[in-house]
């Protein structure tokens, strides 16, 4: 799992270029529960996207990897609303746009691939009326000049024959199809951030290896930052400058690849990247008892305290706070692995 | 091509349709109560006499047998006469199902321009007044009778203000009709150039159209409600969202894919509003197609009980059809 030492060094130097593009700060969202009281989805995150930069966040379902995405947008899953923190994008904060600039915001500087676009796009229009509708909202272009761009779109995202299928409907397209469409309209309007949220979990392993090329290939063509959610850390390690773990609405360990994936220091990140290991053993003391509820036993503690092989009392009675371990590297354990 | 050969393989089973629909109106029918001799002849008929005109309509004949004759006579366009107007049905239909069919179009577009404007916007806004007016309306216009709300229309506009003509049918006495060709008065004057005609038609068509249409919006902006709300909240609508376009084009692209839903319970009321506007026409004096059949089954007139299922079977099947060309039309999917 280890990888070129110059990986790092690129991380470094996007770092250096200044203001984060992406700053999430105390992010916390909650979800109204009935009769009880809510439950946040999302737990004071501290995040951050630097200009040009590729992030991978990574997270079981349910794990709020998809409201983070989400709230980014200030588009939160309803009935979830957010609670408290910041989310500053080029410094300014979101929370206090109103609908209108939020809409000018959304689909042309940060834009979202979704995860299963043949449910997502509109039935009952064509590809090219979909990109054309995003076109005519954020773009000066009209009639011919709208046209001309999809089609330009529809090859950039290497859709073959795209005179051809700029007519076709999404139930025409295959999933690998559909998903370079959904590619097509997040990049029309060249946002500066472009979040993918799961948005190769539904597609074959060869067709999901050619859209994740294309979709590093092009978000780095443009100098535009990504924000790559996936459930699978097997992905982030190829296509990531740098990777973040969430469990139950926390971050729990973030890093710049090389250094997460050589010395990892949360144990749930190590159960998450022993699942893909090929050691029996080590794999079954990792994941220790998998029929334990992913839910935390109490409001205080750490949220995977339950599900942890190397739990301490402390660990029920108080949440870690942030530390760093290495330039960048943060993890939130008491008990951090030591190599 | 592939439209054609859905709409050839629909008719071929038109026909089959219609017989069915015609043996179960006919044996239905049969099984009301009274003799239409004796309702022909009156009290002071003989015996002598009802037994004839029994054997001259048929009636001492097996049921089947009937039924049989009667097809045979459909088939060559007769469908009998009708003893109450001693004239052919065929001829009575031409005049009064053309009259409900105008009264049922008009009721139904002004149903769908009060119903599809204030059911989405009562989609659009989960609360403000605009949601208010659409949930009041849709509770009132569903626990109002329609006939009732003829009258109060009736009292208010012909009998406190005078504005609205008399509710004794289609036209004035005085106003000379133009020559039938389609059988709507309205595009009847307007062929004929009769302007005198088509003012007071249209006159007489205001109240009973606002009638059916304000009560028959009821169902259309529930539907249109529901629906383009379910389609606001879809993946394809926050998708939309996400992606920052404007509203109104949001909303635009959920209420097309709800129009499905809206053409179905438009056609579902249309077929229903043939024979169920009967009460309206009743208080209107319209002498419309309702009318003359639910006459036509008080009196033991068969005839024009069946004629009047007749044509509106083959009314329900075209209707039918042109809901699945705009099922067609609409959803890509179908096609």
């Amino acid at each position: 799992m280890s990888g070129s030492p110059n990986m790092s060094a690129g991380t470094e130097g996007s770092a250096a270029k200044g203001d984060p593009l992406l700053q999430i700060i105390g992010l916390t969202v909650e979800f109204p529960q009935f009769g009880a009281a809510s439950r946040p989805a999302l737990n004071n995150v501290d995040f951050s996207i630097a200009r040009g930069e590729v992030v991978g966040l990574v997270g079981e379902s349910g794990s709020g990897k998809t409201t983070l995405a989400r709230s980014i947008m200030q588009l939160v899953p309803e009935p979830g609303y957010i609670s408290g923190g910041r989310v500053l994008f080029e410094g300014r904060d979101l929370g206090t746009l109103g609908p209108s600039e939020l809409r000018q915001l959304r689909g042309r500087e940060i834009s979202m691939i979704i995860s299963n676009p043949r449910g997502e796009l509109d039935p009952l229009q064509t590809v090219g009326n979909q990109i054309g509708n995003v076109l005519r909202a954020h773009t000066p272009l009209d009639g011919a000049g709208i046209r001309a761009r999809a089609l330009e779109l529809l090859r950039q995202v290497s859709i073959p024959a795209p005179e051809r299928r700029i007519n076709a409907y999404p139930h025409e397209l295959s999933g690998g199809m559909a998903q370079r469409v959904v590619m097509a309209i997040a990049l029309a309007c060249s946002p500066k951030l472009v979040v993918s949220d799961d948005a190769t979990s539904g597609l074959d392993v060869t067709v999901q290896a050619q859209v994740l090329e294309l979709m590093r290939d092009l978000v780095t063509g443009f100098g535009t930052s990504l924000l790559f959610v996936t459930r699978d850390i097997g992905i982030t390690a190829h296509y990531c400058d740098r990777v973040a773990v969430i469990y139950a609405g926390e971050i729990v360990e973030e890093g710049p690849r090389d250094a997460f994936f050589e010395n990892p220091r949360h144990p749930y990140s190590i159960l998450l990247l022993s699942a893909f290991a090929q050691n029996e053993r080590l794999r079954r003391y990792w994941l220790g008892d998998t029929t334990a509820g992913a839910s935390r036993a109490r409001e205080q503690g750490c949220p995977f305290a339950n599900r942890c092989v190397r739990v301490q009392d402390r660990c029920r009675v108080e949440n870690p706070e942030r530390r760093e371990f290495g330039r960048g590297h943060f993890a939130k354990c008491h008990y951090p692995v030591e190599r | 091509m592939h439209l054609l050969a859905y709409i050839g393989r629909r008719l071929l089973f038109v026909i089959p349709q219609l017989l069915g629909i015609l043996f179960v109106s006919f044996m239905l029918v049969k099984l009301i109560p009274g003799d239409p001799a004796v309702m022909m002849l009156g009290p002071f008929a003989t015996e002598d006499g009802l037994a004839k005109l029994r054997a001259e309509l048929g009636l001492d004949r097996s049921i089947l047998e009937q039924f049989g004759i009667y097809v045979m006579r459909v088939l060559e366009g007769d469908l009998g006469t009708s003893w109450q107007t001693t004239m052919p049905v065929t001829s009575d239909l031409a005049q009064r199902f053309p009259a409900t069919l105008e009264l049922v179009t008009l009721s139904l577009a002004l149903a769908l321009l009060i119903g599809i404007p204030l059911g989405v916007a009562g989609a659009k806004n989960n609360s403000g007044i605009l949601r208010k007016i659409a949930d009041y309306y849709g509770l009132m216009a569903g626990s109002l009778p329609d006939f009732w709300f003829a009258l109060v229309l009736i009292f208010v506009f012909y009998t406190m203000l005078g504005v609205a003509p008399a509710p004794l049918g289609r036209l004035d006495f005085v106003i000379i009709p133009p020559d039938p060709v389609t059988g709507s008065l309205l595009i009847d004057s307007i062929i004929a150039g009769n302007w005198a005609a088509l003012r007071n038609a249209a006159g007489h068509l205001v109240l009973p159209v606002l009638t059916l249409g304000i009560i028959n919006a009821g169902p259309i902006l529930k539907m249109t409600q529901s629906t383009t709300e379910r389609m606001l909240q879809s993946d394809f609508s926050r998708y939309a969202e996400m992606c920052g376009l404007p509203r109104h084009v949001v909303v635009r692209n959920a209420l097309r894919n709800a129009l499905p839903s809206i053409v179905t319970i438009v056609s579902v009321l249309y077929g229903f509003l043939i024979g169920g506007a009967v009460l309206v026409e009743i208080v209107f004096s319209w002498g419309g197609a309702g009318q003359y059949a639910v006459q036509g089954v008080l009196n033991s007139d068969l005839n024009p009980v069946l004629g009047f299922v007749l044509y509106s079977a083959i009314l329900s099947l075209v209707i039918y059809l042109i809901v699945d060309l705009l099922y067609f039309i609409i959803d890509p999917r179908t096609r």
